[in-house]
Order: structure tokens, then sequence, then C-alpha cells
């Protein structure tokens, strides 16, 4: 990395800060994993209700995604891998964003299923799309720091020694 | 040794033992990362290998249950003599979860029926109250009602969920609608005009009016079994589902 030295006080914050969006984003990640797991056909359905993949792809990620959510959920949690899950954990978050935003244009009423349900909307209730799209792009910043600066405090990649970079110029991190 | 070995310096020594701990550490760091990243990529790929299989619907078995239209339109599909346990689909041809539920757990009513397991009971009501969605709905319960054959109806009722439209578009149209009628072997010569001047039409909406008060359905799909409703995480769960029923039969 070739940032300009940090001040002290910025070196100390830093890794705190990554350690609080990997927690974050991570239980967000395991919550919403978790409450779909349970029942693969609803998270079939609240994928397919986006209308915007083939079938069969609407299938695949409707079994897939829960899963993937909650792996990825915990290896932030505890930091094993933290850049390549920040990373994924991002670009999923993004792809949530994305998808929204096309239910939205594409006007259709629909619940985004982030936390389980078919994605259909309970009687009288209204789309939440501005929020929706809001959490999970906060989301997608908290998983950019935690691939910038990873992987934070009580992370399991400090305590393996997988931080180490080749060019060991970086202050004792590993604690 | 040579000469020129012993001479080399203690610096130098150093130098290479620090390189070789570092390609050590390195080797280490390697392992440990594969290791995980196998790991967690087994873990997604055995969940959702679970994911599937758990809502992986049953094999179509030798012949369907007896099937008989009867005048409310509810279908009933059950081996005779079959009078319990009851189990009664409420469900509407537009909905995506009763699509999902028929490409899930069709089979296993179809089964459970065959076996002489269950009687199973159709009722296709309207559940939507705005367009396009009313319209469509009711086009296809009208269609349904128009097939008097029980046989033909089930062959019908599964060409209408594959068939689905979108929720925002306009769909099951009439010639569609006749088109499906004759793949499923309606043959019957009243059938086109039965679907084109929905016929039934009125009729769908009173059944699902009287019925949706009556059961107090508040979605769709809503099965019950012996008139108590089974929960969502047992309906799309083929073995669950069937677990339940039999349960039930004992």
């Amino acid at each position: 990395m070739t940032a300009s030295q940090p001040s002290p006080m910025a070196r100390t914050a830093i890794p705190w800060v990554t350690t609080v969006a990997r927690l974050v984003l991570g239980g967000t990640l395991i919550a919403a994993g978790a409450l779909k797991i349970g029942n693969p056909s609803e998270s079939v359905m609240a994928v397919s209700a986006y209308q915007l993949l083939p079938e069969t792809l609407a299938l695949m990620v409707g079994y897939a995604l829960p899963i993937v959510e909650i792996v990825v959920g915990v290896l932030l949690v505890v930091g094993l891998m933290t850049r390549v899950a920040a990373v994924i954990a991002a670009l999923l978050m993004f792809a949530f964003v994305f998808g929204i935003a096309w239910a939205w244009a594409h006007g259709l009423r629909i619940d985004c299923g982030c936390f389980g349900g078919g994605g259909e909307l309970k009687a009288g209730q209204d789309p939440s799309y501005l929020l929706d799209i809001l959490r999970d792009f906060g989301l997608v910043l908290l998983g950019a720091w935690a691939a910038r600066f990873p992987p934070g405090r009580f992370a399991l990649d400090s305590a393996l020694g997988l931080t180490v970079s080749a060019h060991t110029d970086t202050p004792e991190e590993a604690a | 040794m040579s000469k020129g070995d012993r001479a080399k310096s203690a610096r130098e020594k150093i130098k290479e033992q620090q390189a070789a701990e570092r390609a050590r550490a390195k080797r280490k760091r390697l392992v440990t990362y594969s290791t995980a990243g196998v790991v967690a990529v087994a873990a997604v790929g055995l969940g959702a290998w679970y994911a599937a299989s758990s809502s992986k619907s049953e094999q179509a078995g030798a012949e369907l249950a007896p099937v008989t239209v009867q005048s409310d339109g509810s279908v009933v599909m059950a081996k005779e003599g079959v009078t319990k346990p009851v189990v009664d689909i409420y469900e509407d041809f537009q909905c995506p979860a009763c699509k999902e539920f028929e490409r899930v757990s069709g089979q296993t009513l179809k089964n459970l029926a065959a076996e002489g397991k269950a009687k199973v009971v159709f009722h296709p009501i309207t559940i939507f109250s705005m367009e396009p969605t009313k319209g469509n709905s009711v086009r296809a319960g009208n269609a349904a009602r128009c097939v008097a054959d029980g046989k033909q109806w089930i062959a019908f009722h599964d060409l209408l969920y594959k068939n689905q439209p979108s929720e925002t578009a306009e769909g099951f149209k009439p010639d569609e609608l006749v088109s499906w009628g004759k793949d499923a072997g309606v043959t019957a010569p009243d059938f086109e005009q039965c679907v084109k001047s929905e016929k039934h039409a009125q009729a769908q909406l009173s059944y699902s009016q009287k019925i949706g008060n009556e059961q107090k359905l508040e979605h769709t799909p809503t099965v019950k079994l012996n008139g108590k409703e089974i929960e969502n995480n047992t309906i799309f769960l083929p073995q669950q589902l069937r677990d339940a029923v039999t349960k039930a039969a004992k």
C-alpha cells in the first residue's frame, strides 16, 4: 500500500473502524442469510420477483444466496480472508442496490426479500425501495472500507499471520 | 565447504536465513489461505446443494387418482373411498408463490392422492384486487371452470402455472387459454366460447369472496390439512408436506 504516512491517531483508529465495519456488514449478512436459509422456495421466489434473471439462474441464485451470505458474513465477523470477503460482500450489496433500483425503475411492487420472505408485499404495504437502497449502499461503503484497510483488530487473519505483506515495513499489526 | 563460503560475511548469512524464513512464512500463509478458501467454497456448495435437494419435487407416480370437478368450481382428487385426511389448496393461478408451490410440491399432492393417503381439494380463487393481476386471475379461473373433465382439468391447471404471466403485464389472454386447453386435451366444443365470453367470471369472483371469508384466507397458497392451515415452511418442502399429511392419516 502506498498511503502516505498516516498520523498516529489515524493509525490507531483505522483498524478499529475496520473492525466495526466488519461486524456490522458481517452481522447483517449472517442475519439476512439465516432468515432465508430455512425456506429455499421463498428465497427462489424473492429472487424471481425482481424479474431480472432467467428462471434457471433465479433458481440457482435463490438456492445459493442464503448460504453465500452466511459464509461471507462469518468470514467478515471472524476476520478471515478479510479482504476477499469484504470485496465479495461489497459486490453482493452493490448487486442488491442494482436489483432494487431495477425493480423500482420498472414499477414493480415487491418487497426486497432482503431478510426473508417471498418478495410479495403484505396487504396494504408499500415498497420501501429508497430505504433499502440507502441501507445497502451504506453496506457497500463498509465493505469497501474493510477491503481497503484489512483486517482490523480482532481478526483471525492477524492471529494466523496472514497479514504480513512481502515487504514487512508495516509496524507489527499482528497482535 | 569451500573457502569462499566460509568467507561469507555473517551479514550475508543472516540475509539468507531471513529469506528462507520469509519463503517459509509465505508458504504457510498460502496453505492457510487456500484451506480457508476451500472450506468456505465447500460450505457454500454444500449449503446450496442441500437447499436445492430439500425443495426437490417428487417423481411422478404411475396413475393420477380420479379427479372430479365439482359444481362450485372446486376440484377433488382422491382415490375412491378415500375421505381423509383432507388437504385443501386455496390458490390463485396468477400468484407467483402458488406457481412455486406447484413446482416443488404439486407432484407430492398428486402422489399422495394416488397412493390413497389423502383427499386433495383444489380451490382456485382470485385473491388479487388490482389490475392487471385481477383480470389475469379471473380469466384463468374462468377458463379452468370451463373444463369439466377432471383429468383435463389437472393438465390445464399445471399448464396455467407453467405459463404464468408477470404480475405487471396483462396475460392469460383468451387465445392463449384456448390453446393451452387444447394442449391439456380439452375437446369439448363449447370450451372456446366459454373461455372467450368469460362465462364463469362472476362465479369465480363470488366463489373467491365467499371462500375467502369463510376460510379467512390472507394469502395464497393457503394449504389446510383437515381444516387447519399448514405453515409455509412445511408446504414448500415436499418431504415435510408428505410427512405432515401421512401423519394426519394415522
